[in-house]
C-alpha cells in the first residue's frame, strides 16, 4: 500500500518507526524525541526559561506595569562598585564554602573510614550519622536555634556542665559566633552523604590490591594516603565539586536560623538575592538578577578551575 | 410504546432545560478571589469569610474565595503572579509597600469604597499623591505593657500620668537587672522592627512629630545632638541588661510567652496587636485570665519636644488588582469589611483597635478592663501615623534593620557606629 494512501494511523506508526523496519537494537530517532519530549518540556519551561530570563532581567530594569528598560551593564557596575552588602556576602559565603566543603568532605571520609575499619556498633553510627541528611533544612535549622539558644539551649548548658561558663554565648547573635555555629550545623546536616558515598567506593576498592599492600606490611597510613585515597579520588573530586556547588548557594539554612544577620555577619549572596527581590519595596527584578548572573558566573569559574586543578583521567560526571 | 417515547422526550426536553438554566446561571456566576495574610490568627480569618459568606448573600451568583498565605509567601506570590497579569481581584497589603501604587498594580479607591465608615486619619495614610490607594482594617498603638504585680515587687510605684523619666526608667531597668528579672522581654529572631521599639519611641518623643518624620526620610541626620543623646540613653539601657541574651533569636511569640509565662519580665513593648497573641487560652500561647497586666507611657525624654507622642499606625490593608476584571465587586467586598457590624467584631474578637468606625465607647467581657486603660493612655495623645518599618524603603530600611531593630539593641554597636551606619544607609543631606 501506498504510504501516502495509508490510514492516518498506519501512516503515524510508520513515521514513529522511522518509515521502515526499525534496527532492533536502537530506537528510531522520532521515537526516542516523543518520549524525551515531555521531559524536555518541563527542563525547558521550568530551568532554561528561568535561566534565560534572569540573564535578560540582568541588564535591564523593570519599571511600573512591567515596563523593561535595557540599562546594559549599570546593574553590574553598581553591584560591583556601590553595594557594600554584596561583598560583605560574598566573604561569607566564600568562608562558608571552603570551611564547609574541606570540612564536609574531609569530615565524611573520616566517618565513613571509621565505618569501613568496622568499629563497635557501626551500623548503629551509619544510621546515626546518616539521619540528619534525611532532615529538611527547615527542622535543622529551628532544632539548632533551639540548640544555640542562651538562656535554654543544650550548648550552652553543656558547656555550664563542664564548667565552661565563660565560654557561654549567643551563638547566633555574635556577629563573631554566628556563621560558624552556620557551619557546624551545616555539617552535622551533611557529613552524613558524603560519608555513604565514600564507603561505598571504599566498599568498591578492588581487594587484591588492598591485600597485597597487606602482603609487603603496608601500614595502616601508608595504606590510606598512598592506595586508598588516590583511588578514591574520582569519588573525593565529584564530592568536594558538589559540596562546592552547594555551599556557594546556601539560603536555606541561613534564612531559618539567622536570616542573614546579625549585622550582615551571616548574609551569603542567596539570601541577598531574596532580599532584593522580595523584601525590598520595589518590583524591579533587574537588579537582584545581575547578583544572580554575576553568582552564577563566579561559580561556573570555580567549578571549571577545581575540575581542571583535581583532572584526572577518569571523565567525571555531577 | 408511543406513550414511553413521547413520556422519554418530555423528560429529556426537562433535563435539557434545567440543564441549561443551570448552565445559564454558572455562565452568570463571578468568582472573586481574595489572598489574605493572617493565615494563623483563626478571629481574623472568621472576620473575613463573614464579610465574603454577607456578600455572597447580598449578591447571589457571586463566590469569594480567599487564599490565606503567611506574610512572605503572600508577597512572594504577588510579585510573581501581578507582573504576570495574573493574581487575585483583592490582596492584603500593608502601608510600606508603596511599591505596589509605584508599578500601577493597584487602583485608586476613591470612588469605588464607602469612606464614611473609615476613620480619616487612617484614610491618609493611604492616600499617595491625591488618591487613596488601600482600604484600612487594622489599626494599631505602640505600647508599654508591663506587669504590675512584678513592678510593686521592685517597690516602685507607677507614675500618676503612668509615664517615667529618662533616669526613673534606667533605674527600674538596673533595680530589675539587680532582682534577677530580664526588665525587657523582646525579641528579633523573626521580625525586623520590635527591637527598635524603645529607640524609636525615645526618639519621637524627644524631636517630636516634624523632626521625626524628618529622620525617618533622610532629611535630618542621625548625628544630630537630640538624636545621640537618645542612642547614648538607649545604649545606657542595653548595657545595664535591659534586653534578654537571646534577644537576637528570640521569636516574636517566644517574646510574648516570655514576657507573661516564662521566665517573665517586668515590661514588653509591643504593638496593641500583643492582645491576638495574649488574649486566648493558655495552652495555645496566650496569657493567664489572672494576668496583672498593665500599660504604661514610654519614658519621657529630658527636653523633649513631645512627651505627649505616640505612634500609631495602619497595619491589614486591602487592593484592588488592577487587572482584576471585577473591580465594582471587589470595592463591595472591601466595603463588606468595613461595616460597623464588623468593626466592632474586630474589637470583640481580636481585642485589637481599627480603622473602621464602630461607634463602640464602652467595652464589655473579660478585657474590659484592658481596654479602659489603653483608652486612658490614649488620652491627650499626639500621634505620629507610621512605624519606621513602614516608612523606610530599600537600603535605609535595611540599615533600620540590622542596625536600630537588632545589632544595636542587641549590644553589638557603639553609638558612634551606630549613629554612623544609620547615616550611610538613610540620610540624604
Amino acid at each position: 500500500m501506498a504510504e501516502s494512501a495509508a490510514p492516518p494511523r498506519a501512516r503515524f506508526v510508520a513515521w514513529l518507526a522511522g518509515g521502515s523496519i526499525a534496527d532492533s537494537r536502537q530506537a528510531p530517532m522520532r521515537t526516542i524525541l516523543l518520549f524525551l519530549a515531555p521531559a524536555l518540556i518541563v527542563y525547558a519551561a521550568f530551568t532554561i526559561y528561568p535561566v534565560l530570563r534572569t540573564f535578560y532581567n540582568s541588564v535591564h530594569t523593570i519599571g511600573p506595569r512591567n515596563a523593561q528598560t535595557f540599562v546594559g551593564l549599570d546593574n553590574f557596575t553598581a553591584l560591583l562598585t556601590q553595594d557594600r552588602v554584596f561583598w560583605k556576602a560574598v566573604v561569607n559565603t566564600s568562608i562558608f564554602t571552603v570551611v564547609g566543603t574541606i570540612g564536609d568532605v574531609l569530615g565524611g571520609l573520616l566517618l565513613a573510614l571509621c565505618l569501613f575499619a568496622k568499629v563497635p556498633l557501626a551500623r548503629t553510627l551509619r544510621v546515626v550519622w546518616f539521619t540528619p541528611v534525611l532532615m529538611s533544612y527547615v527542622v535543622v535549622g529551628i532544632i539548632w536555634v533551639w540548640l544555640y539558644d542562651y538562656d535554654w539551649g543544650l550548648v550552652n548548658l553543656l558547656l555550664g556542665w563542664l564548667g565552661l561558663e565563660s565560654w557561654q554565648q549567643s551563638w547566633l547573635g555574635d556577629p563573631a559566633t554566628a556563621l560558624w555555629a552556620l557551619v557546624v550545623t551545616h555539617l552535622w546536616k551533611w557529613l552524613g552523604f558524603n560519608m555513604i558515598i565514600f564507603l561505598a567506593a571504599l566498599h568498591a576498592l578492588p581487594e587484591e590490591v588492598l591485600g597485597a599492600a597487606e602482603l609487603d606490611n603496608c601500614g595502616w597510613f601508608a595504606k590510606l594516603f598512598h592506595i586508598i585515597i588516590p583511588m578514591l579520588r574520582p569519588t573525593l573530586v565529584n564530592l568536594l565539586v558538589l559540596s562546592f556547588i552547594g555551599k556557594m548557594m546556601m539560603f536555606d539554612l541561613v534564612w531559618i536560623m539567622t536570616g542573614g544577620g546579625p549585622l550582615w555577619s551571616t548574609e551569603t549572596v542567596s539570601t541577598y538575592v531574596y532580599k532584593r527581590a522580595f523584601n525590598w519595596n520595589t518590583f524591579d527584578l533587574g537588579y537582584p538578577s545581575a547578583i544572580a548572573v554575576l553568582w552564577f558566573i563566579m561559580i561556573l569559574l570555580f567549578v571549571m578551575l577545581i575540575t581542571r586543578l583535581l583532572r584526572s583521567r577518569d571523565r567525571l560526571e555531577f | 410504546m408511543m406513550k414511553q417515547i413521547v413520556t422519554m422526550q418530555l423528560a429529556a426536553v426537562a433535563v435539557t432545560l434545567a440543564l441549561g438554566v443551570g448552565i445559564a446561571a454558572k455562565a452568570d456566576d463571578v468568582t472573586l478571589t481574595v489572598w489574605s495574610h493572617e493565615a494563623d490568627e483563626p478571629a481574623k480569618v472568621a472576620l473575613r469569610e463573614k464579610a465574603a459568606r454577607n456578600l455572597e448573600a447580598s449578591h447571589p451568583g457571586v463566590h469569594v474565595k480567599i487564599t490565606w498565605y503567611e506574610k512572605d509567601g503572600l508577597s512572594a506570590a504577588l510579585k510573581t503572579a501581578l507582573p504576570a497579569g495574573q493574581g487575585p481581584d483583592v490582596f492584603y497589603l500593608e502601608p510600606d509597600q508603596t511599591d505596589y501604587i509605584t508599578a500601577g498594580y493597584i487602583v485608586p479607591l476613591d470612588s469605588l469604597v464607602n469612606w464614611n465608615n473609615i476613620y480619616d486619619w487612617a484614610k491618609q495614610v493611604w492616600t499617595h499623591d491625591g488618591k487613596v490607594w488601600g482600604m484600612p482594617q487594622e489599626a494599631y498603638t505602640v505600647e508599654l505593657y508591663y506587669n504590675k504585680d512584678t513592678l510593686a515587687k521592685l517597690g516602685v510605684t507607677l507614675p500618676a500620668n503612668a509615664q517615667f523619666t529618662q533616669s526613673e526608667f534606667l533605674d527600674l531597668v538596673k533595680k530589675a537587672r539587680a532582682a534577677g528579672m530580664t526588665p525587657i522581654a523582646q525579641g528579633v529572631g523573626d521580625r525586623p522592627y520590635p527591637g527598635a521599639y524603645i529607640l524609636a519611641e525615645a526618639l519621637l518623643r524627644k524631636l517630636g512629630t516634624d523632626d521625626y518624620g524628618k529622620l525617618l526620610n533622610g532629611q535630618l541626620s542621625f548625628e544630630d545632638p537630640r538624636v545621640v543623646a537618645v542612642f547614648t540613653w538607649v545604649k545606657q539601657l542595653v548595657d545595664a541588661g535591659a534586653y534578654p541574651k537571646n534577644f537576637m533569636t528570640l521569636k516574636l511569640g517566644e517574646s510574648h510567652h516570655y514576657f507573661y509565662q516564662k521566665p517573665g519580665s517586668l515590661m514588653f513593648p509591643m504593638g496593641s496587636f500583643y492582645t491576638g497573641r495574649a488574649f486566648v487560652p493558655v495552652d495555645q500561647g496566650g496569657q493567664s485570665p489572672d494576668f496583672p497586666l498593665g500599660v504604661m507611657q514610654f519614658p519621657a525624654m529630658d527636653g523633649g519636644a513631645c512627651n505627649e507622642c505616640k505612634t500609631i499606625a495602619v497595619g491589614a490593608s486591602f487592593a484592588i488588582n488592577a487587572a482584576s476584571k471585577h473591580q465594582d465587586l471587589a470595592a463591595e467586598y472591601l466595603n463588606a469589611l468595613s461595616t460597623p457590624e464588623i468593626g466592632k467584631q474586630w474589637i470583640e474578637t481580636i481585642y485589637l483597635q481599627t480603622a473602621v468606625k464602630t461607634g463602640a465607647t464602652e467595652f464589655s467581657g473579660p478585657y474590659a478592663p484592658y481596654f479602659t486603660e489603653l483608652m486612658k493612655r490614649q488620652e491627650g495623645a499626639k500621634y505620629f501615623t507610621g512605624m519606621p518599618i513602614d516608612i523606610l524603603q530599600g537600603q535605609c530600611k535595611d540599615a533600620f534593620v540590622q542596625i536600630m531593630n537588632s545589632g544595636f539593641p542587641g549590644g553589638l554597636l557603639s553609638v558612634d557606629d551606630a549613629v554612623k551606619q544609620m547615616n550611610q544607609g538613610c540620610y540624604k543631606g
